[in-house]
Order: structure tokens, then sequence, then C-alpha cells
């Protein structure tokens, strides 16, 4: 369980733009286990895609300017590797799933060509084998019918069979590492229950680790084992879930648990955190979270915190963690 | 006939009885059947001054359509849609302008919904300068102090829509949508679109606005997290037909449609410490064309019986103030029963389910 699946040291993503240079990602470090769900979260605008699009190399330059000091994948290094050969390692190695299944699947090609295609590509599996893989694929993420569906144009599929489609795409290789980019937002709620019911039973099963990316924090709870927070290009912390959401320790990470609504609250004023992300290009002094935090102080004005390593494997960037008061 | 608590029996605001919406569908050959699409079926409801009224369901289940039937852009096949005691539908062209003067909505899409080759205060002042009867200067005024109100800056007058953030998006269309002083306001699924970490602002925006100029809300949502916070009465939909209507606190304090319970459970709460009962839907919603002739839940429904089948399940009141529209609840006659219609039935699907998950 301790084998580590991802590392990623100090990703650097920007793009030089009219008027200055958007820092979309500013040195992170991710560390995924294996058979482990890892979460990305954070409000949109924070970097979480253009993360995940590194790591999968998907991010051509221009119009990105992207440095990464190590990106290991399951004990290789792919921080050199090569277009073509990074061909080779998406799809059979790692593997994404997009958030909208009607713009990530190819409109005019069915829906079982597009997953025989990684069989074909990626093994030597011939036609009629790739297609009976294909079948017990779409079996595997519950589509009803495999055999008829994957005669299926994208069109012809609801929201969640499209996404269900995506998932088997994804899985159909067994890769080490399925970067999950918010799979389910665009689905209705009882949607979202079934293809996140699929997504967890599939990363567990076949003990693939995951890196979700989401800004939902109720998805997190229901699937992630350890949580990133983002927020404006930065990592402000990490945590073992459990953790996380009985006892946050990042003022924003609070903020985000207090701003979603609850079921099993009574009748009260939303909690909200004022304002909103800071502009890509006019980021602000010191901590980017400052305005926006009650806690702030000159120091947090000024300086940009470091990421401190705590206990049990959390981390932390902020001046004024809410423990400290708490121990003093 | 409709979920009259005490308070509803006062003069409503707005009052929907039978409303049935079609949509025809385009014919695939010259000749063949002409189908509609039974976007709303039979909904009655009333919508007492000053209250929020929460629509409820997944989408393509018909809730925006009664929206667009409650506000006049939409008329419906059967029914009758009364705005403060008017038949909106019969009203002559010059007061049925009149009453939509009092009835705005703010969309889903803060994207699309705002023209981006507008400005702010273009977009802002356009109902106003629709309705005509006001000088430049006065609707200037107008726009700066809805502005604020929405807590944006002077300076963002003559911006465009493309500078703002999704959730100050919102809150353009929410000034557009309040400058008449309207009563009634439909808000479809305003939050949706929106971070989580703003659907808070947005909804702590909205109740503000709502308090100070005694707004009445009709609020669509697929959030029953969100409905349960701000509702005081809403409605279940599912496939265009009432599942559960009532005061959102007897709903919620005892929920008692499958469906109801369903789109409960598929919340995904990030309580750590409490295990729920989940109820996982099967399957996807079914096609509003030919849709079931019974209840229209039944393919779905974990607990359907044989009757469910071909009987429309109607709503039934079961404590004052909450209505269900199951045959769970009210049960059938002795002379159904006896042709074996509460025999329970388990959907196709179901029995593989069960294997499939282990």
């Amino acid at each position: 369980m301790t084998e580590t699946v991802l590392e990623v040291r100090n990703l650097k993503v920007a793009f030089p733009c009219a008027g200055g240079v958007i820092r979309a990602v500013e040195g992170i470090d991710l560390v995924t286990k294996k058979g482990e769900c890892v979460a990305l979260v954070g409000e949109s605008g924070c970097g979480k895609s253009v993360t995940a699009l590194s790591i999968m190399k998907l991010l051509r330059t221009p119009p990105s300017v992207s440095r990464i000091d190590k990106l290991e994948l399951d004990g290789r290094d792919l921080t050199h590797l090569t277009d073509r050969d990074m061909e080779r390692v998406r799809g059979k190695d790692m593997a994404i799933i997009f958030q909208d299944a009607m713009t990530a699947l190819n409109p005019v090609m069915t829906v079982g060509k597009q997953i025989d295609e990684v069989y074909r590509r990626h093994t030597k599996l011939g036609k009629k084998e790739a297609r009976e893989q294909t079948i017990r694929a779409l079996e595997l993420v519950g589509v009803p019918e495999p055999r008829s569906r994957a005669k299926a144009f994208p069109h012809e599929l609801s929201g969640g069979m499209r996404q269900r489609v995506l998932i088997a795409l994804a899985f159909a290789c067994m890769p080490k590492l399925i970067i999950a980019d918010e799979p389910t937002t665009s689905l209705d709620v009882t949607i979202q229950a079934q293809v996140l019911d699929v997504l967890k039973s599939m990363q567990r099963n076949h003990d693939v680790s995951a890196l979700l990316i989401t800004h939902d924090l109720s998805v997190v709870a229901n699937m992630a084992d350890a949580v990133y927070v983002m927020y404006s290009g930065k990592i402000v912390g990490r945590a073992p879930k459990q953790q996380l959401f009985m006892d946050p320790l990042h003022p924003y990470t609070q903020g985000l648990l207090a701003s979603v609504p609850r079921i099993s609250d009574g009748k009260q004023a939303f909690v909200q955190i004022p304002d909103t992300v800071p502009h890509p290009m006019r980021k602000p002094s010191g901590c980017y979270f400052h305005p926006r935090c009650f806690r702030a102080s000159d120091r947090c004005r000024e300086h940009m915190p470091r990421l401190e390593n705590l206990e049990n494997g959390r981390q932390i960037r902020c001046w004024h963690p809410l423990h400290q008061e708490r121990g003093a | 006939m409709s979920a009259n608590g005490k308070r509803w029996s006062s003069n409503p605001l707005l009052e929907m009885e039978g409303v049935s919406v079609d949509f025809p569908v385009k014919r695939a050959y010259p000749f063949s059947k002409k189908r509609w699409i039974q976007a709303v079926t039979d909904v009655s409801l009333q919508i007492s001054e000053g209250e929020t009224f929460g629509i409820v369901g997944e989408s393509g289940c018909g809730k925006s359509t009664l929206a667009n039937a409650m506000i006049g852009m939409v008329p419906p096949t059967a029914g009758t849609v009364r705005f403060q005691g008017d038949d909106l539908y019969s009203l002559k062209p010059k007061a049925f302008r009149a009453a939509r003067r009092n009835m705005q909505m703010i969309f889903q899409d803060p994207f699309s919904s705002l023209n981006p080759r507008f400005t702010v205060y273009d977009i802002i002042k356009e109902p106003m300068y629709i309705r005509g009867g006001a000088s430049e200067a006065v609707m200037k005024d107008k726009v700066l102090e809805l502005l604020q109100l929405v807590g944006l800056d002077e300076e963002d007058l003559y911006r465009y829509p493309s500078d703002f953030s999704g959730g100050q998006r919102q809150r353009i269309g929410i000034a557009r949508a309040i400058i008449l002083n309207p009563k009634f306001l439909v808000c479809d699924e305003p939050v949706s679109g929106l971070d989580v970490s703003v659907h808070a602002q947005i909804l702590n925006l909205l109740t503000e606005i709502q308090k100070s100029r005694n707004l009445t809300y009709v609020f669509i949502s697929h959030n029953l997290a969100v409905v349960k916070n701000i509702c005081q009465d809403m409605l279940v939909m599912y496939l265009g037909k009432a599942m559960e209507a009532g005061e959102s606190t007897a709903v919620f304090a005892n929920p008692l449609h499958p469906y109801t319970k369903a789109l409960l459970s598929a919340i995904l709460d990030i309580d750590m410490h409490r295990a729920r009962e989940r109820i996982l839907l099967e399957g996807d919603i079914p096609s509003p064309i030919d849709p079931p002739k019974g209840c229209r839940f039944w393919q779905r429904c974990p607990f359907a019986m044989v009757g469910c089948e071909t009987i429309p399940a109607e709503l039934v009141e079961v404590e004052p103030g909450h209505q269900v529209a199951c045959h769970l609840v009210s049960g059938f006659s002795e002379k159904q029963k006896a042709v074996g219609y509460d025999r329970p039935v388990s959907p196709q699907p179901a029995p593989e389910k069960a294997s499939a998950a282990e």
C-alpha cells in the first residue's frame, strides 16, 4: 500500500499573454500511493485542471510554459519523455476522464470503436478480440446490453451512460493511474451517485490509483483517501480525508467546508467566504488568500507562508493555522 | 385538490390548477402519428406572497417548463395559471404585459444569459428601457443603486460580461431581474453553474433581497440541501408529474415517496460521522414522449407493485400540508387488491444489480 505510483515535484505552469504572465500553477508537489484515491480540490481558476493536463503532458508549448523537477509514474521517470513516448504511456499506464463526456468522445465514431482503439493501440489484440474486450469493459462499468450499446454513437447515449463509456475507456488497459477531472459535475444528482459508485468500485477492485480533481467537497467525502487543497496555483494544505473534514486547519479549507449547504442543517444563512478568487494576473502580495481570510495579519499581507509538514502526512501553508490557537 | 395548509387558504399570489404543457414532436414521416412530449402533466400548486417555493427534480422532469408556464412564457395546453387572481393566459395583451412586469426570471447559466456585446449598464437597464418612460439619468441612478445592492462596483458599469467571474455575472443577472421591482421572481437553478464557494454568496444575496423587497421566489433546484434551507414550500417532480408536495419542513422530516427518498440519499453529504440509508436508482429518467401509463416512476422504483404500472398515482394528503402521489402510501382498494395489484414487482434490472454489486 505504501508504494508510490505518482510523484510530482515542483510543477510550474505559466501562460504568457498580452499584458503579463498568468502563473497558473506555482510549484506544486503531489504524491499518490498505490490503490489510493487522492483528491485535488479548489475553486475554478485555481489551476487544478492545468495540473491534470500537465501530468498527462497534454499541454502544448506555446501557449504554456511549464517546468517540472520530477514526474515519476510507478518508478518510471517521465520528466523528459518525448511526445512520441508519451503516446505509449497515455491510455496504457495513465488515463484521464474528462468532465464533459459529449466533447471528450468523438461524435462521428461509435463508442465501441473508440474503446477498441485503445486495445488496438496498446495491446496486440486483433479486431475481434479488441471488440470482445470492449464489450467486457462496458459491462464492467454497468452499461446495459453492452454488445448493442457498443455500436451506438455518443449522442445516442444519455449523460450518465456517456460518462460510463469514458470510465470504460480510461480503465480499458487497467492503467496504474487514473486522473478524473470533474467526472460528475455535469450530471444529475441521482446519476452522479451511480457514476461515482462505478468509478469507486472500478478503482478499488482493480487497485488503481486515482487523482480526483473536483471543486465539490461532497464528492471528495465519498471518494477520496487523502486531499490536497489548492488555491490560486499553490497547494495550501494536504490531509487525510477524515482529518480534513473533521478538523480543518487552514482557514480556506474551513471556509470551503462551511459553505457547503448540508441537508442535516436547520434553516440558517449560508456561511460564505467573501469575495472571489484573485485574478491570476493580479495575485495579491503575501499569502494569496489573505484578502478573503478572517485571520489575516500584517505578516500574511507581506510574506507567503511555506508549506509546513505536520504529523500524519498533513501539510499546511498558513501563518495562523487553526490548531495553533487551540494549542496555545 | 392541492396542498392546502392553513397558510394557503388566503389569497395566493400565484395559483396553478391542473396545468399541463405538451410540446409537439416533429414527425419522422409526413403521415406518421403525431406525438407529444408531455413536459408537465396536471400540476396544481399555490404560492403565497413572500414565500420561497422550491421545485425539485432531475433534469428533464419539467421543472423549467413549469416555471416558464408560471410567468407566461409557455402557454399550457390544459389548466389555468392565475397571478394575483387573474387568469394569466386570458388577459388582454396590455394587461398581460403589465402582469409580466411583476414576474422576472434569473437564469441558470450566467454565461449565456447575458448579451456579450452589451455593457453591464445596458444589460441591467434593458427591462426599464423596454418598459419606457424613464430618462437616461433616472435609469442610470437606478442601475447604480442596484449595482451596489448586488455587490458590484460603480466602475463596473461600462464593463462587458466577459470581464466578470461566474458569480459576478449572476449578480448582474439578479440586478437585471429586480430593476422593475417585480413581485415574483423565478430562480431557475441560479447557483448550479457556479463554484460551491460562491453558492453561499449568491444564496445569501437572494435571501437578503427577498427580505428587503418582500419578493416571492420560485426556486428551481436539484440540490435538496439548498431547497431545505431556503424554501417554505416545495414540490418534487418526476417526468412531468408532482410526486410529493407540501411544506418543506414536513417533506424533509418525513419523506414518503420513494423518489424523494432516493433524491435525498443521492445527495453526497460531507458529514463523515453519519452513515445513511442509500437508495440508488437504476437507470435514467425515461423519455417524456409516451411516458409510463401508471405511476410515472414505477420503472425505476425499488418498491413498485403490479398496479403501479397501470394506475396513475394521484396526490393524496397524508398530513396537513403534505401530499404524496404514491400507491405505497395511499394503498389500493379492496377490489384492486383482489386482482393482485399490491403484489410487488421488481423492475427487471434489480436482480442483476444485486449480483453485480457483489
